[in-house]
């Protein structure tokens, strides 16, 4: 029986309860269900399936994405967009034909020094822990959401710099 | 006595429980029942049970311990059974169909990966590549515009946005597929375009996450990928 490494030392990006909300809905909405078994009142966690995002066809969606392009500074875009889809179709469709089996194996090679360089969901990252999940579940969700991409950012250039240089 | 049911495993399964607390404010020490090759671990379910961070945060400590020692099929939370025969009873009842599972599952783990799109990118990427998106935007900016340009451009945009993140999200997916041994999509939420689980086997988790770490790299900082794991296999259970 092979043993799944849980803490540090293992490749986990994070497992820890720090990061709770983003598995919130693996331990309320799935798992096994003993159906003869009670359920608990879940008054107040079903909030969490509202988030749901919808990509819907309405007024508001249009306005919206049409006032947001209105607002982009096109001059100072911050790089060239157009190679995000080539690059994500090269590798990805190689990948998958196993072409480029050298750009995996590569990435396999540099997998012991970037998975070490992932550590767990920083402490920093956790919400305070409050007893009400569906009390401040709003809360926490602005505070991640917004946290998370400059955090997010910083890793991945840590981790390419380390890759590239 | 009710009691509340965390997890099924394998009756020799080595239940390191030491030190955990179960569910409720006042929480009853973890314990086992066991019918046949099975086994459940309970605790005596609180007078009230609300889903409050502290008692999910027990469950899925439960489930991470048990993960570390052997296979462990996770229960949802917050489910209550009438009493320890009741619980025996339903092992009895579903024994091959949970022992099987728990082969099935057995050192692998549950691998949750969202992503979002930073917004300004995805617009700038859109308006660069769709010469009607540009004119529109331009038209608008100008005032040389038609009164309905902006609802047309929004269309226009929100198609683009919803085609390419599809296109994304499956492009993600199937690049991963080849290193799990399960998937299981999710429903996006909030600024996610994409919320799937792959199961994956101890032998093939270090491809499985140097394949996703450079897929992430390779999309660039536009895109904000959450990995978590390894977890219990919630959504394969």
């Amino acid at each position: 029986m092979t043993v799944v490494p849980q803490t540090g030392g293992g490749p986990a990006r994070s497992g820890g309860s720090g990061n709770l909300y983003d598995v919130l809905e693996l331990i309320l909405d799935r798992g096994l269900v003993i159906d003869v078994f009670v359920r608990v009142s879940l008054v107040g966690i079903e909030i969490l399936k509202i988030d749901a995002r919808i990509v819907v066809a309405s007024v508001d969606t249009y306005l919206r994405f049409a006032e947001a392009c209105n607002r982009l500074d096109l001059e100072s875009g911050s790089k060239s967009p157009s190679k995000l889809t080539d690059l994500v179709g090269d590798s990805v469709e190689s990948g998958a034909h196993g072409k480029s089996k050298g750009a995996l194996s590569g990435a396999a090679d540099a997998v012991t020094e970037t998975i070490q360089g992932i550590t767990g969901r920083d402490s920093d990252d956790e919400a305070e822990d409050e007893d009400a999940v569906e009390e401040d579940e709003g809360q926490e969700e602005t505070v991640e959401r917004r946290r998370r991409p400059a955090r997010r950012s910083s890793r991945r250039e840590r981790t390419a710099s380390r890759e590239e240089e | 006595m009710a009691v509340y049911v965390y997890s099924i495993t394998f009756k020799d399964h080595p239940l390191r429980l030491d030190g955990l607390d179960g569910v409720g404010a006042a929480p009853s020490p973890l314990r086992t029942v066991t019918a046949g090759p099975l086994c459940a671990v309970v605790s005596d379910a609180p007078e009230e049970l609300r889903p409050k961070r502290r008692d999910i945060g027990a469950h899925q400590e439960v489930q991470q311990r048990l993960m570390s020692d052997g296979a462990v099929l996770p229960l949802r939370f917050g489910y209550i059974a009438p009493d320890d025969e009741s619980v025996r009873f339903a092992l009895k009842e579903r024994a091959d169909a949970y022992a099987d599972l728990l082969s099935r599952l057995d050192g692998c783990a549950e691998y949750h990966l969202k992503a979002s799109q930073d917004e300004e990118t995805m617009l700038r990427e859109i308006l660069s590549e769709s010469e009607a998106a540009r004119q529109l935007n331009d038209a608008i900016r100008d005032g040389t515009a038609d009164p309905d340009a902006a609802m047309r451009l929004g269309e226009l945009v929100a198609q683009e946005v919803q085609a390419r993140q599809e296109t994304l999200a499956s492009r993600v997916i199937e690049a991963l597929r080849p290193f799990a041994k399960d998937v299981e999509p999710g429903l996006p939420g909030g600024a996610d375009f994409l919320n799937v689980s792959f199961l994956v086997e101890a032998e093939q988790e270090e491809i499985f996450l140097a394949t996703e770490l450079s897929l992430a790299h390779q999309m660039g900082e536009g895109f904000d990928f959450r990995l978590n794991g390894p977890l219990p296999p919630y959504s394969f259970s």
